[in-house]
């Protein structure tokens, strides 16, 4: 809303009431008023204590603003510390079961057994401890070296492969009889 | 009276222009700028980088999985001012293109930018406090797990491994990793939040996180120990041997389940970029090679099955059985021989299989072999899987016919063979192998795992059953040609394969394929065992040389599982007559 236009508007609206005619009434009345004159700041209610309870709203608000405020930071700051506790608990956490896990791989387990003297059982046998019984046929395991369990090799530097063996057929391997393969399609000799 | 309240609407009246015109100022000539302003005056937007999912093997124990790690990042209108020094320091730490670096850090439109990701925590810490010692400021660290494969060789061609893509972004490079690359690499989360002038959080600050969605596991349904002692006894049988490689798979005969595979040679996937490239795939289920005479035993079943002969089926044998276009022989010389069919497949004739193959009408064991699933690939669900080579009716000539009966002119998986192998065992019917327990949806949406294995009849129960006493016979210590295979205490059938292998030019090169594929308990199977070596110089075939790996990996599995023996007595079929 624009002010001047309404400015004008009301200064429009009191001119005309301002010429003589109205006044000798309006004095008449006025005397009649003057007559009781009721003490004005007597009866009214004491300031002091809205005052004070203002005071206390508006003081006890922002205090408790305040204190709010701090109270926020500060739980964010534990917040922040516990997550930061959570993180190094967790990853420690982890940290265990990767040790755990690498404890676990065969091939470590498999190095330290037969370090330790310990040998892979040559067959399957089962010993069935309700009737005594010995299932299967069990063989003393006898110490070898550690030749399975040697580790994984290094990344190989080929050397160059040797010249084919001339195939010997001893006993014992059946090898299909001798076939040339040519475009696709096998060819016998 | 009047003059102040007139003053009064004016002061307002002005005030409430300025405010209009900043209005229009604002909302009206250059929105968007103003807003960018706002939105980034002490924004920060921060990756919350999803846990990738561990690959773990049936018992829960991982071949793969995440750990902690760090990311540097830089904040760029921090570290432009020390770029190069930061640039050089980065770049020797942490090996990191030292231009590539120097640009990251400079570049002037980000508060954020990757320096590198998963670093393994302590050396994160280590560079950024160093940096901060030398006064080198706009490094910071950020969660970013690490990819680490705890049994490093073992199950490696299976499991794959992490590379580094753009930007130093982790990208699956093989296998599993590959091939369930989405399942297991979850979503990114994001969270953007309001710091203060210290760059501190600021509590009540407008916050919103997206949390990330870790990946999930991918359970496969290999046995890592069993996985272990697989590999190293293929690598002790290729080495000693003197092989070019070799493959070796454990089979769960009743359920399909491959508890272990192993390739040799191998690699490690926790240092992959020291191995050759060739190494990556899982031959088993990418190499072509042709089975030899452990095909035999398909042949000899899908015979039985259409009611063309028995076990007992007497065939005279000769030295040479002269067919269309050559002489077929067998690996040894010898006069004429009375063999039942169980003696053909305890020594191994191709002459005696050719014969008996004879009985089939055209296209029957095509359609058998397919059945057997020769030609297809088995899809447990890694990528780069071979279908081998079955010919198609057009190139089935008599002479291909001839050869396929005895397991040359067709070419194989050794995870095919395993499974087909597998199909006698399982008492005729032929279950899909598979790699993954359960179920799981590959990148290409493929869903795969032991629930879809898919279960068919090849071969009537009975020809299963007098298949497998043929092979029992195969270990036999007098009658057969592998007892290297035999596992001491227990019923066992099996199968050698001695094939020639075609050379780089697709011609017979004179070097060999040996294989030994078989199951126990015979009478009760629970294992099926399939190894094969690629090239022995040692002279050795399918019996002396696959043979013993069979034979320890199966007493291995046996002993593991708590397999006790049947208590049967071993098949005696006659192998003469």
């Amino acid at each position: 809303m624009s002010s001047p236009s309404s400015l004008r508007t009301a200064r429009a609206a009191a001119a005309p009431a301002r010429p003589g005619g109205v006044r000798p009434a309006a004095t008449g009345r006025a005397r009649l008023a003057l007559a009781p004159r009721f003490p004005r700041w007597g009866r009214r209610a004491p300031r002091m204590p809205f005052v004070v309870l203002v005071s206390v709203i508006a003081v006890s608000g922002i205090v408790g603003l305040l204190l709010f405020n701090t109270s926020m930071q500060q739980a964010a700051f534990t917040a922040t510390q516990l997550e930061d506790r959570a993180a190094d608990l967790s990853a420690r956490s982890e940290e265990l079961a990767l040790a755990l896990e690498d404890l676990r791989d065969p091939q470590r387990i498999a190095e330290q057994a037969c370090r330790a003297g310990m040998v892979m059982g040559p067959t399957a046998a089962f010993l069935d401890v309700d009737t005594g019984r010995v299932i299967g046929v069990p063989e003393p395991a006898v110490r070898g070296a550690c030749g399975l369990t040697a580790p994984t090799p290094a990344p190989p530097t080929r050397p160059a492969p040797p010249a084919p063996a001339p195939a010997a057929q001893p006993r014992g391997v059946d090898v299909a009889s001798p076939l040339r393969f040519g475009a696709g399609r096998g060819v016998a000799r | 009276m009047h003059l102040r309240l007139q003053v009064g609407f004016l002061v307002v009246a002005l005030v409430l222009s300025v405010f209009t015109a900043r209005l229009v100022q604002l909302q009206g000539l250059d929105p968007r700028q103003y807003a960018r302003l706002a939105a980034a005056e002490g924004k920060v937007s921060v990756v919350l980088p999803a846990t990738r999912g561990a690959i773990l093997d049936r018992f829960g124990r991982p071949f793969a999985r995440s750990t902690d790690g760090l990311m540097i990042a830089a904040n760029p209108q921090l570290s432009a001012q020390d770029a190069p020094a930061l640039a050089t320091l980065l770049s020797r730490r942490l090996d990191l293109d030292y231009f590539e670096t120097l640009e990251r850090l400079r570049d002037p439109d980000t508060q954020f930018q990757y320096i590198a990701r998963q670093v393994p925590a302590a050396r994160a810490r280590a560079v950024v406090a160093d940096a901060v010692e030398r006064g080198l400021k706009g490094l910071e660290l950020r969660n970013d797990p690490v990819r680490d494969y705890p049994a490093h060789d073992i199950g490696c061609n299976l499991v794959g491994f992490m590379g580094t893509g753009k930007h130093g972004v982790p990208k699956a490079r093989a296998g599993l990793e590959r091939a369930f690359d989405r399942q297991l690499a979850g979503t990114d989360g994001e969270a953007r939040y309001q710091t203060g002038a210290s760059g501190r959080r600021i509590p009540l600050g407008d916050n919103t996180v997206t949390p990330a969605v870790d990946g999930t596991d991918l359970v496969t349904t290999l046995d890592r120990d069993l996985q272990w002692y697989t590999q190293r006894v293929l690598r002790q049988t290729v080495l000693g041997a003197r092989g070019d490689s070799g493959y070796a798979v454990v089979l769960d005969t009743r359920t399909g389940e491959t508890l272990a595979l192993a390739d040799y040679p191998t690699y490690d996937c926790a240092d992959p970029q020291d191995y050759p490239e060739s190494s990556y795939t899982s031959r088993a289920l990418a190499d072509v090679y042709e089975p030899g005479s452990v095909e035999k035993v398909l042949t000899a079943s899908s015979l039985i099955d259409a009611g063309l002969v028995t076990d007992r089926t007497r065939f005279v044998v000769p030295p040479v059985l002269m067919r269309q276009d050559a002489p077929i022989h067998d690996y040894f010389d010898h006069d004429t021989l009375r063999l039942t069919l169980a003696g053909i497949i305890a020594v191994s004739s191709n002459i005696g299989t050719v014969m008996a193959a004879d009985e089939f009408a055209p296209g029957q064991l095509r359609d058998y072999l397919q059945r057997f699933g020769l030609g297809q690939r088995t899809g447990v669900g890694l990528g780069g899987e071979s279908a081998g080579i079955l010919p198609s009716d057009a190139q089935w000539t008599s002479q291909v016919g001839d050869r396929i009966a005895f397991g040359q002119s067709l070419s194989v998986t050794a995870l095919q063979m395993a499974a087909a192998v597998n199909t006698i065992a399982n008492g005729g019917m032929r279950i899909d192998p598979s790699i993954v327990q359960g179920s799981a949806t590959t990148d290409e949406g493929r869903t795969v795992g032991s629930d879809e294995a898919g279960l068919r009849r090849v071969v009537s129960e009975d020809a299963a059953l007098q298949t497998m006493r043929m092979m029992e016979r195969v270990v036999d210590p007098e009658d057969g040609v592998a007892p290297g295979a035999r596992v001491a205490g227990y019923r066992v059938a099996g199968k050698t394969g001695t094939a020639q292998r075609v050379g780089p030019d697709g011609t017979y090169d004179g070097s060999f394929t040996v294989s030994f594929g078989g199951f126990a308990p015979a009478d009760d199977p629970r294992f099926t065992i399939y190894v094969v070596v690629q090239n022995p110089r040692n002279g050795g075939g399918g019996g002396s040389v696959a043979g013993p790996a069979f034979s320890r990996l199966m007493t291995y599995a046996l002993s593991r599982y708590g397999v006790p023996p049947t208590g049967a007595a071993p098949s005696r079929l006659p192998v003469e007559w």
